[in-house]
């Protein structure tokens, strides 16, 4: 378990350093100038190289490459083109709000999964188990960013009941939880998000516990007489390490892919920050952003890896 | 990543909450707060250099700096000119026509305390034109430092009079200084010039202070109770702007109550928002939709086939499918402009258009315009595109529309044609706020790529001739008078295909009173009550 | 890393999957997949919407009622059943039902195109790396364990992102989110099979290794892939329509679903349900194919 536990954790690196790779490498990737964006019309030949030097994008690329991953090993993931702020801060508070709405979605989409994923798979067949399963397939199908906009126009245009855009009334800085007024504000961008994995997290349940129920040992203890929640509960359990997976997966998942949905209700997490680096084509911002929300998913896989060696010694791994 | 202070804020308020007390979000007074939404991808620049296109100019410049000479927004029916600003006078030295002088309003301060006088404002030169000074920064320069390109030296004359040295003669020099700002010299230099620390309290002279920003989600205005100009202080007494460059997101906005004020809806929310009670307002302001023409190869050589592509537009069609929120364009220039003239005007003739065409021997007449898929001043570019092209195509023309994202395709102007030769056209809007960039910058030869916007290396000495005599020229009637005659001789040589001016549709709620839109491309938001 | 799954449909179908089963006879076993499809009503019914979605967009050209570029501005957006045009027409008045059905071709091949692509290439590295092992093995699945440190969204956002929008780069952002994973599942079943008896025993009777691979390892592997692979195809139309939807997709004015969805949100207001088409255009086909996908699932006894 400990050897595997740092095995695991060695195995982290090199993907790291190949993650550093990747982000650096999409600057390359990208057609135009990264500081045309901040220049205004008559920016001359001289305006743009002093810019770029004060950028340091005049230097040879591996050189750059070099710098910036010295500076990112100490957090330093250099300057926004656009707002002239370190990136590193600008991520941490946006990875902070994007955080707060993925862990209560993925929470949420848990809980209803659990509840319809055993309902379905003690009556596979049934109409509790079709209703659900239509609700799972409905939650994988759906484009998200489809639904935001159409709970934008039904709630906020034609009912009026949800504000239909941004972070609080005051912005993030005075956004609070314990005020509806403030909190309404996350209600939309929370069921969005909430559905993709509740499609997956029931589907999961589903057939995890399908499948621990149709084992012979469940078979011995239903012969030995034990009641029905007994057994359900016993199945629970035996799938529990599964599903836990999957559940840390999609809170990884959310945390890097809540992009379309934050875009569509402009709530000022990564992904909102994303879309902007990308629109203004701010590359340190872009690169820096990226780069913490593949690391953060990195953690979160390695935790759920670990947790889910621990709860069930059974897993071997090679 | 909450803070203590936010933890132990969320504790305060839970336990508010849970004592069923109610927590007002609002001070004790009810203060009046105007929120504008802007259709910038982000809030731009406050330090006095801003970004994002003219919005920036329009609600941050402007609200927190002054200009030696400052845009006159109070009136919507006619164009827009300066008028004195930080400066009361200016005038051309006699004996040199390469020197302006300008006479500095005495009795003005920073918000920060610090007085405005010859010093701050050679200082504030300095700040883009003199790499060696301290207080010189790359950004600033790199933003704003297109304003004085003209601008050989800066020399205090006496407390409240500065000269400024031209490198040519430029009868214009007052337009273009119009959009540079000073901002309080006293305040860079205690920061030790370090323009991050400045953007935390930035100080200038203008209608409006600074009171806090959220990074990308809003920037907090306060009114400036002491402006110097006792009209123009805010009739509110907070100013809220919040980036939202997806359209419906404003009008979803707008509907929602979560704002006052929205920039360009786009055309097809109009009635929805009128439903909902909102007030539109257009003006005619000076932007250009147009397409600048390559005419230095064929097809766009002969003038001709550039005359036949401007009888081939039907604007009026144009203009209904964006429900009224543009007019035709028949020239650079805008008809309540001083230098509009009496052109040549291309009323929409197939036959003239079919005609002119055979005479040039290009049938069908091929060619490529690089297009954007949206951009800041660009309108609704696909479908727009799509109706050109359709009636170009009516006229024997066969467009080939290359649509690419906005920055793409500012470089592909920037660049100049010979760079990008797979292009014959390309469509960016622009302003013609003043005869500089309104005419000359795209159509003298001096201009061409890399010195200007003559994308499409458009050459006449008749317009060369007029621009270099206008730019001398310091009395002002006859100086308009030449710019008038240069939009004329533009024009009928069409080295553009004049088609729209976009007449910035602005919707606000019906709470908000007294907004005056000038025929500009700034705007100004003072005189704004807002009621319940 | 314990898995990896894209946007939604990959949770199902674990690519560690230890149990693939051999398929003793090769004919057998597809016979048996057969017969059990046969009955399952449901996938056949969701396969035969697939087959007529796929032909409706294959034959656009022939079925759809107008051009779907053809503007007029006399006609924007009007109601379902205005005239001719059965659901409406957009904000230049463009027929919907046309642009709906020459969209799917945008569409269909963003959903179909790079999963093609990506089970080939991902196929064949990770047989390669399967039936190889060792050094080749630890080198082809380390270099694709990089990319599995960025969720799907965002990889393909930051390569999209980076390269700009386009047919051509779309095409390629998706083949490259869609190939590690398919990769791995690959080398999962491949480095099974090879550990297998009935290989060890071609082996023993002297087969050549071009030979073991394609008649033992390749047929073998087949059924997980294929099962992975159609998963895939839900999750690489909507990836793609959410690119579009950002602006980083097809260049208008090729009628996409994502790009129909992106241009009439503006409109909502306007024509809500009309607007809402190509959504639902992009919902039915994502449905259609999770449900085939899960079916086969069934019929090929690939334990999710």
């Amino acid at each position: 378990m400990w050897l595997y536990a740092a095995r695991r954790l060695l195995m982290t690196i090199p993907i790291g350093l190949g993650v550093t790779v990747i982000c650096f490498a999409l600057i390359y990737l990208a057609p135009g100038n990264p500081v045309q964006s901040l220049l205004p019309p008559d920016a001359t030949a001289k305006d743009i190289e002093e810019l770029k030097h004060a950028y340091g994008l005049d230097k040879p690329i591996p050189i750059q490459y070099v710098i910036w991953l010295g500076h990112a090993l100490t957090g330093n993931l250099g300057i926004s083109i656009q707002t002239n702020r370190p990136v590193l801060d600008e991520v941490v508070r946006a990875l902070g709000n994007t955080i707060s709405i993925s862990v209560i979605s993925v929470i949420l989409a848990f809980v209803i999964a659990m509840a319809l994923g055993i309902l379905a798979a003690t009556r596979v067949g049934g109409f509790l188990d079709r209703f659900s399963t239509s609700i799972a397939v409905f939650g994988i199908s759906v484009p998200s960013f489809w639904l935001g906009v159409i709970l934008v126009i039904i709630f906020s245009v034609e009912l009026g009941w949800l504000p239909a855009t941004g972070m609080g009334s005051a912005g993030s800085d005075h956004f609070s939880w314990f005020q509806w007024s403030e909190a309404k504000y996350a209600v939309m961008p929370i069921v969005a998000l909430t559905l993709t994995p509740l499609g997956i997290l029931m589907r999961t349940t589903r057939s995890s516990i399908a499948e621990v129920l149709a084992l012979d040992f469940i078979q011995t203890l239903r012969a030995k007489g034990l009641g029905r929640t007994a057994i359900v509960i016993h199945a629970i359990r035996n799938a529990l390490p599964q599903i836990l997976a999957m559940f840390g997966l999609q809170l990884g998942y959310l945390i890097g892919g809540s992009i379309l949905v934050e875009t569509v209700f402009t709530w000022p997490g990564t992904g909102f920050l994303l879309n902007k680096a990308i629109l203004t084509r701010d590359i340190p911002l872009l690169q820096g952003t990226i780069l913490v929300l593949a690391m953060a998913f990195v953690g979160i896989n390695l935790i759920v890896d670990l947790l889910q060696t621990a709860v069930d010694p059974r897993i071997k791994r090679a | 990543m909450a803070s203590v202070a936010t933890v132990r804020r969320m504790a305060w308020l839970g336990m508010a909450c849970a004592l069923g007390a109610t927590v007002a979000a609002a001070p004790a007074r009810a203060e009046s707060v105007l929120r504008v939404a802007m259709s910038a991808a982000d809030i731009p620049d406050w330090t006095g250099a801003p970004d994002q296109g003219y919005e920036g100019f329009r609600f941050v410049g402007f609200s927190l700096y002054d200009s030696l000479t400052e845009w006159d927004l109070s009136h919507s029916d006619k164009a827009a000119d300066i008028r004195p600003g930080l400066a009361t006078s200016w005038t051309i030295d006699p004996a040199d026509h390469k020197k302006w002088i300008f006479k500095l309003r005495e009795g003005v301060t920073f918000t920060d305390g610090c007085p405005w006088n010859a010093d701050s404002a050679v200082w504030n030169f300095k700040r883009l034109m003199d790499t060696a000074s301290p207080q010189y920064n790359v950004r600033q320069h790199a933003m704003q430092s297109w304003l004085i390109t003209n601008i050989a030296d800066i020399t205090k004359v006496d407390d409240h009079t500065i000269a400024a040295t031209t490198k040519i003669e430029d009868s214009l020099l007052p337009y273009e200084v119009a959009g540079y700002f000073q901002i309080s010299n006293c305040a860079v230099t205690k920061m030790n010039n370090d323009y991050t620390a400045f953007a935390k309290s930035p100080s200038g002279t203008g209608p409006y202070k600074f009171d806090k920003v959220v990074p990308h989600e809003r920037l907090e205005l306060v009114k400036n109770a002491d402006y110097w100009d006792k009209t123009r202080v805010p009739k509110h007494d907070r100013l809220v702007l919040i980036p939202m460059p997806e359209a419906s997101t404003r009008a979803a906005a707008l509907l929602s109550g979560q704002v006052d004020f929205i920039e360009a809806p786009s055309p097809d929310t109009i009635p929805r928002l009128k439903e909902g009670g909102m007030k539109i307002i257009t003006v005619p302001y000076p932007h250009n939709w147009n397409y600048q023409l390559r005419a230095d190869r064929p097809p766009f050589n002969d003038v001709r086939v550039r005359q036949a592509a401007n009888y081939a537009i039907n604007r009026d069609e144009l203009v209904d499918m964006l429900q009224g929120v543009a007019t035709p364009g028949y020239g650079k220039f805008i008809e309540s402009q001083t230098w509009y003239g009496k052109p040549l005007q291309y009323t929409f003739n197939i036959d003239k258009a079919k005609a002119l065409l055979k005479e040039a021997g290009c049938m069908p007449c091929k060619f490529t315009v690089g297009i954007s898929t949206s951009g800041s001043g660009q309108m609704q570019p696909l479908p727009m595109n799509e109706l050109v092209k359709e009636q170009l195509d009516a006229a024997g023309f066969q467009v080939t529309l290359a649509p690419m994202d906005w920055n793409s395709l500012i470089d592909v102007f920037f660049g100049g044609s010979h760079k990008y030769p797979q292009y014959d056209a390309v469509n960016v809007s622009l302003s013609s706020i003043e005869p500089v960039q309104g005419v000359m910058k795209s159509s003298m030869t001096r201009f061409q790529p890399p010195n200007g916007w003559n994308w499409g290396y458009f050459t006449d000495p008749a317009i060369d001739k007029l621009g270099e005599e206008a730019l001398s020229t310091f009395d002002g009637p006859a100086r308009d008078a030449l710019i008038a005659k240069m939009h004329e001789t533009y024009v009928a040589d069409a080295p553009e295909v004049f088609i729209a001016h976009d007449l910035n549709p602005r919707a606000i709620s019906p709470k908000v009173h007294g907004f005056v839109q000038a025929q500009s491309w700034f705007q100004d938001l003072t005189p704004i009550t807002v009621g319940d | 890393m314990s898995d990896l799954s894209i946007t939604g449909a990959g949770a199902t179908a674990d690519p560690n999957a230890r149990e693939a089963p051999p398929a003793s006879q090769v004919r057998g076993y597809w016979g048996n997949v057969w017969q059990r499809l046969r009955y399952d009503y449901a996938t056949l019914f969701f396969l035969a919407l697939i087959i007529l979605i796929v032909a409706s967009a294959v034959f656009a050209p022939l079925i759809a009622p107008f051009d779907p570029n053809k503007a007029s501005m006399a006609h924007r957006l009007k109601p379902l059943f205005f005239r001719d045009n059965i659901l409406g027409t957009d904000e230049q008045g463009r027929d919907i039902l046309s642009r709906i059905l020459y969209g799917g071709r945008t569409s269909l091949l963003m959903g179909i195109a790079p999963v093609v692509v990506a089970t080939i290439v991902g196929g064949l590295f990770g047989v390669v790396a399967g039936y190889a092992g060792g050094k080749v093995n630890t080198i082809i699945m380390r270099g694709m364990d990089v990319f599995f440190a960025f969720p799907s969204v965002l990889l393909a956002v930051a390569i999209s992102g980076s390269l700009g929008g386009g047919m051509i780069n779309q095409l390629i952002t998706l083949t490259v989110v869609l190939t590690p994973p398919l990769c791995r599942v690959a080398e999962t079943a491949t480095s099974q099979i090879r550990s297998m008896d009935f290989v060890d025993a071609a082996r023993a009777s002297g087969a050549s290794t071009t030979s073991i691979l394609f008649n033992h390892v390749l047929v073998n592997a087949i059924s997980p892939v294929l099962v992975y692979a159609s998963t895939l195809v839900s999750a690489s139309i909507l990836l793609a329509s959410g690119l579009s939807f950002l602006g980083l997709g097809v260049s208008p004015p090729t009628p996409d679903w994502g790009l129909m969805l992106s241009t009439l949100r503006q409109a909502l207001y306007v024509q809500p349900i009309v607007c809402a088409m190509p959504g639902v255009a992009i919902l039915i086909t994502s449905i259609a194919f999770n449900l085939v996908s899960d079916g086969l699932r069934q019929a090929m006894d690939v334990k999710a």
